[in-house]
């Protein structure tokens, strides 16, 4: 799921503001410059009709007769306006090329609109000839849009400007929220003199008021668990040491009839010390992490093995804590003598992994997927038992997961203990 | 073996002394660290010594023995498992350390390790003559013919084996065998001492007449 970015969100807007800006502009524009372009081009327009007409009244002859021919002009300019020339009876005498045939005809002197033509008509001398001067409106709409364009352009490329300048100041000033994550990353709560140093803008001085706190609260829970654990291992382990002793003795003083009951009694509290020591370990798990080479020969020697037999391979060696690691394997082969195995194979497959295989009944394809679910989600609670959750919790407290494979007989566990 | 054991909890406490009294070994047992003050001067085979006690730490008890120059090896016996205690037991002078809760049995076997170590050696065969003598095992044969001794004949050897060479006087293996506490009838050493002689052979045991016992001279 990509999440929105505050980079991402605040381009986008100012990309939006810089479209609706150059229309806004476009269009104020448009409605400033009507007026003022209509009184040019009227300007023009008169200007032009005065300018020929002084023109004509000096070359009368070209135009003066009634019965003459009517005279068209080639008109070479730039065909922003046409003219004609109306006698006093109506008749087109003259006119340019660009001009209609039908001649204008216009009650006053002065502007008006005829069809799409925008006119100027003036007397031409004193013999009733009127002299026309028009643009079509076409012409004039054009020129006020070419001013509206030409504004809209300069707005619209002002946005991109500042929208290309806005990005690069906004991935700027978010960089110190990026340099807080990357101190983060690396921040430990509970190392002596942990601190993310000072705050880089003052937005980011809440925030790590409140991740100060929060580290705050965190090591002072650790301190109170690290104090809780010393605690009770004395407090477990002490009378788990005397039960021992006491079963011991017992199992040597009792008659025989009493020595059966008597080992299972014994067999269960050494299971409860197994389970204990485990738990006691975890709870120091991540903070104490004490990775170091581990003969796993010699450490499975060590561990009671309740009528299993374990083959290790000779040499198997790999980096863990050797107190976590024995937990996990404890409980994993305890798991295994519960659920019927008599032999257990215990294999290195890859560095850092430590493979278990044993003989019993295994569990349906089923079963062990929603295992594997449970496991994965870290959703212990109810779905199995301590043995697999400790392996677990084993296994990600070296940064690595517990895997239940498929196999054909038994049931294979590994424990990745690397990320 | 005789053993001086620290522990302030009763019911370890007396559960260890008992199984480690069955398995033969003298022990004394000290609630608190001012209760040894008693059993100084003692020839003790081992120390037994829990760090945390009511009137103080065993680890610092055992630096000052270290001190005085006591060498009796001695094994610690603590709730406190992580790797820095460890080193830091070791390094005060402790010969091994041992992780609550453990099995009395690993505890007597270690016991019988570091006592090997430190009177001459990790081998736990001895040969003398004819006589051979398995100190893991806790076991004795003649020719190789297995000899069936007693609990308190076997504590007798083990005192005698473990100190060979040495002259060991009477009131002394008595303590080494039967601990401080124990009362044990005025002829009862000569007893076991001749039926090692008859089950072992005579040659074995000498006796240095006016001052004591000894094995492993001329053998």
């Amino acid at each position: 799921m990509t999440l929105p970015a505050i980079g991402r969100r605040l381009a986008r807007s100012l990309l939006g503001w810089s479209l609706v800006w150059s229309l806004a502009v476009a269009a104020a524009v448009w409605l400033a410059a009507k007026d003022e372009a209509v009184e040019l081009l009227d300007d023009t327009l008169m200007s032009s009709a005065e300018v020929l007409a002084s023109l004509m009244v000096d070359l009368p002859a070209a135009v003066a007769a009634p019965s003459a021919r009517m005279t068209v002009v080639t008109d070479h300019g730039s065909g922003r306006f046409a003219w004609q020339v109306v006698g006093p009876q109506g008749q087109l005498l003259a006119r340019s090329s660009l001009a209609p045939v039908q001649p204008w005809l216009q009650q006053q002197p002065g502007f008006g609109d005829v069809g799409p033509w925008r006119l100027y008509a003036l007397a031409l001398g004193a013999g009733g000839r009127v002299l026309y001067v028009g643009q079509t409106f076409e012409e004039r709409y054009e020129a006020q849009a070419d001013i509206a364009l030409s504004a809209a352009l300069a707005a619209l490329a002002l946005g991109l400007l500042g929208h290309v300048w806005l990005r690069a100041r906004v991935n700027h000033e978010l960089a110190p929220l990026n340099r807080l994550s990357q101190r983060l990353s690396g921040y430990d709560p509970l190392a002596a003199g942990a601190s993310l140093g000072a705050a880089e803008r003052e937005e980011l001085l809440p925030v790590q008021a409140a991740i100060d706190e929060l580290a705050r609260r965190l090591a002072r829970r650790v301190a109170h668990e690290r104090a809780f654990t010393a605690h009770a291992a004395h407090a477990l382990r002490t009378p788990l040491a005397g039960i021992d002793a006491q079963l011991a003795v017992a199992l040597r003083e009792a008659p025989a009839t009493l020595q059966p009951r008597l080992q299972r009694v014994r067999d269960a509290a050494g299971r409860l010390q197994r389970v204990v020591a485990a738990l006691l370990a975890l709870f120091r798990s991540g903070v104490e992490l004490q990775p170091q080479p581990v003969d796993l020969g010699t450490l499975l020697a060590r561990l009671p093995a309740d009528g299993l037999q374990v083959e290790v391979p000779a040499g198997a060696t790999l980096v863990a804590d050797p107190d976590l690691l024995t937990a996990a394997l404890v409980n994993l082969l305890d798991n295994a003598v519960r659920h019927g195995a008599h032999r257990v194979r215990v294999s290195l497959p890859r560095p850092g992994q430590v493979r278990l295989d044993d003989d019993g009944p295994g569990v349906p394809a089923e079963r062990r997927l929603a295992l594997q679910q449970a496991l994965d989600a870290q959703a212990y609670e109810g779905r199995m038992g301590l043995g697999l959750m400790l392996a677990d919790m084993v296994a990600r407290s070296h940064g690595g997961r517990l895997l239940l494979l498929p196999t054909a007989t038994g049931f294979a566990a590994e424990l990745h203990l690397t990320p | 073996m005789r053993l001086l054991l620290i522990e302030d909890d009763d019911i370890l406490g007396e559960g260890l002394r008992d199984y480690l009294r069955a398995e033969g070994h003298g022990v004394d047992w000290c609630r608190r660290l001012a209760d040894t003050a008693a059993y100084r001067g003692e020839p003790y085979d081992g120390l037994l010594v829990d760090w945390q006690l009511p009137d103080g730490s065993g680890l610092d008890w055992l630096r000052e023995q270290r001190h005085r120059g006591d060498t009796t090896p001695a094994l610690m016996l603590t709730a406190r498992d992580r790797l820095s205690d460890r080193i830091q037991g070791l390094d005060s002078g402790a010969d091994d350390y041992l992780v609550k809760p453990f099995a009395p049995e690993e505890l007597a076997a270690r016991l019988r390790a570091i006592t090997r170590r430190v009177s001459g050696g990790t081998a736990a065969r001895r040969r003398f003559g004819e006589v051979e003598i398995d100190l893991a095992a806790r076991s004795a044969s003649v020719g190789g013919v297995p000899a069936d001794l007693t609990a308190r004949e076997w504590a007798v050897l083990e005192a005698l084996v473990l100190r060979a060479g040495r002259i060991v006087t009477k009131p002394d293996l008595e303590k080494l065998v039967l601990g401080f506490e124990s009362e044990l009838a005025s002829n009862a050493l000569e007893v076991h001492v001749s039926a090692l002689r008859r089950k072992l052979g005579r040659e074995l045991i000498d006796t240095v007449r006016g001052l004591g016992y000894r094995v492993g001279v001329g053998q």
